[in-house]
């Protein structure tokens, strides 16, 4: 019975307190690895009508920006990428990536695990406006497909005016406002876009798909100095906002399950201190974020969770080393999550912690070959999940995974390439929630095949 | 004797870096001439700009920032002993910059000549050209 219907169980348990499990542990089953097959993706998207208008809509403007794109592909074709220039100061820029999935087991970005999946789609048009030296404004919307749950996601990744307050070879400082990309380690400001990421699937110790939504951007203010010398460059981005994220998502990467009630971020803070030296040969930086995240119940419980507030820190530390050939990039992630409800009936404080070391080879401009070991824990007192396994009869695989590596990939034209990659992977938990609905399915062990074609100007 | 040992690899390494660039072909920073007339500039100043860190003069005009394509050899030359950097260093910083909605990258050119007429003609314009491409339209910047 209790590995049939946990969630009942816990709820039982909840209501009447039982003496013989200390209430902490009933909180950690019940929030973080409830029933996922309780989903019900519909409540996601409400009524049928709006869901039609909704996928018609978003089929009209798949077309547009596809046709678009093709239109913009062909007209780079012969020629170098760069902007597109509208006038003396404004500049289109665009991205599109096409992706392939190949799973042994488990499902990545759709049914990879039956012949692939071409469920991944990256998509990504911009535009900046200089109207004066010290004042910018650009913003990019961003198409996305992406395996069970974003079938057919269309963002504003960014819309901000940039203005620098103070501006001279040694120093800088400015504000953002509006929807800025958050900074965070080496990578995530600029995830989507495949030609600055060294992999297809980016190192999910760091950069975890589940958590995304959270990680892309916030609405609210940024504020960036920067200061150069001989002995390097400094720079320090500190901001507040409301991260994106009020989706299903966000309820299945904080609380384990969809919830009848509303999952909301609130107010968060994020910064980034980074320093490099000789252009760039060397950088580091430490990134930390204090991300809240609010449940608010729709019913009374026992028939819903209490309110809930989740405190999500991350704190990133990143390292980079780059010769003409070379590029070594290490990054360590400690994260900690504190949920607690108003009474205090609920607490729980958990820490993760995660790595990867990763070797880059450049043979010429055109081919380049990279290597990397990647480990998520969960649970920093539970690496291996066994506490976890004990206590919900769930599969231990899914608090931790490894991750080994192997990508090629192909500069076609300064503006196209093609990647390919292998990945040997041991452990379930970064896997995507919503494609893999039933633990028990998953495959502790699984080989991940990936090829993609992008184009970018 | 591993100092000397030391020594010696850095000659050579200097005397291989001469050997791939006769002076002729070697890369200056060139602006226009009637915007910029105190044609002198920091190392610091000339990485900020071509990092696009640094949008304005300090007259408060703004600077327009020319470069060649990632793979012609004045632009690998360029990065390499201008600006102490490898051109896909360069290329990576720019494309954060794009794609972050945080800064722009340079306006490229195709050629040397392109490359001349339009700082010429550009009013806050940089950019560079190999020394014997220099004529009285550009002005060469000094690194100071």
């Amino acid at each position: 019975m209790t590995l049939l219907k946990p969630s009942l169980m816990i709820k039982e348990n909840l209501v009447r307190s039982p003496p013989m499990l200390p209430r902490r542990v009933f909180v950690f089953i019940f929030n973080k690895y409830q029933e996922i097959s309780k989903i019900k993706l519909s409540s996601q998207l409400g009524c049928r009508i709006e869901n039609l208008c909704l996928v018609t809509i978003s089929i009209i403007f798949n077309g547009l920006m596809g046709s678009l794109l093709c239109t913009i592909v062909f007209a780079m074709f012969s020629r170098e990428a760069q902007a597109i220039e509208l006038t003396d100061n404004i500049r289109l820029h665009g991205f599109l990536t096409q992706g392939y999935f190949l799973t042994s087991d488990n499902k990545l970005f759709g049914a990879s695990d039956k012949g692939g999946s071409f469920d991944f789609t990256e998509a990504g048009l911009n535009a900046s406006w200089t109207p004066d030296p010290n004042l910018r404004l650009a913003g990019q919307v961003l198409l996305r497909r992406a395996g069970t749950g974003h079938e057919h996601d269309v963002e504003l990744d960014f819309g901000l005016i940039d203005y620098t307050a103070f501006s001279t070879p040694d120093f800088l400082f400015g504000v953002r406002l509006g929807r800025f990309k958050n900074p965070l380690g080496l990578y995530n400001d600029t995830r989507d876009v495949l030609v600055t990421r060294p992999t297809i699937l980016l190192p999910q110790s760091i950069y975890l798909e589940r958590t995304r939504d959270l990680s892309l951007s916030a609405d609210g203010g940024l504020l960036y100095g920067e200061h150069r010398s001989e002995l390097g460059t400094l720079s320090l981005e500190m901001g507040a906002g409301v991260p994106r994220g009020n989706n299903l998502d966000t309820e299945l990467a904080y609380l384990g399950g969809d919830y009848p009630g509303e999952t909301q971020p609130k107010l968060s803070y994020i910064g980034r201190l980074a320093y490099e030296r000789e252009g760039g040969k060397y950088r580091a930086a430490i990134s930390a974020a204090r991300v809240d995240v609010r449940y608010e119940p729709r019913f009374i419980q026992p028939d819903d969770l209490p309110s809930l507030k989740d405190i999500f820190i991350p704190v990133i530390f990143s390292m980079q080393y780059n010769t003409d050939q070379f590029s070594l990039s290490a990054e360590y992630a400690i994260r900690r999550i504190q949920e607690s409800s108003p009474d205090n009936s609920f607490a729980l404080d958990v820490t993760g912690n995660s790595y990867y070391l990763q070797a880059l080879y450049r043979f010429n401009e055109k081919w380049q070959a990279i290597l990397r070991y990647d480990a998520l824990y969960n649970n920093r007192n539970d690496k291996h999940g066994k506490n976890y396994h004990a206590l919900t009869g769930r599969p231990a695989h899914t608090q931790f995974a490894t991750d080994w590596t192997f990508g090629l990939r192909y500069n076609i034209t300064s503006s196209f390439l093609v990647a390919a990659e292998y990945h040997y992977v041991n452990g379930t938990a970064w896997l995507p929630r919503q494609d893999n609905l039933d633990p028990n399915e998953m495959e502790q062990r699984w080989h991940i095949f990936a090829l993609a074609a992008s184009f970018h100007f | 004797m591993s100092k000397l040992y030391l020594k010696y690899l850095l000659g050579i390494l200097a005397l291989g870096f001469a050997s791939v660039l006769p002076a002729e072909h070697a890369p200056v920073v060139i602006v226009n001439s009637v915007t910029y007339p105190n044609a002198s500039l920091s190392q610091n100043a000339i990485s900020a700009i071509f990092g696009m860190r640094l949008r304005k003069w300090e007259d408060g005009s703004p600077i327009k920032v020319f470069v060649m394509p990632d793979e012609n050899p004045l632009h690998i030359a360029f990065s390499k002993y201008v600006l102490r950097v490898f051109p896909y260093q360069l290329r990576s910083a720019w494309d954060r910059l794009v794609f972050s909605g945080t800064g722009e990258e340079p306006v490229m050119v195709e050629s040397e000549q392109q490359m001349r007429d339009i700082v010429a003609t550009t009013p806050g314009a940089i950019g560079y050209l190999s020394r014997s491409m220099l004529d009285d339209s550009v002005k060469a910047v000094s690194d100071d």
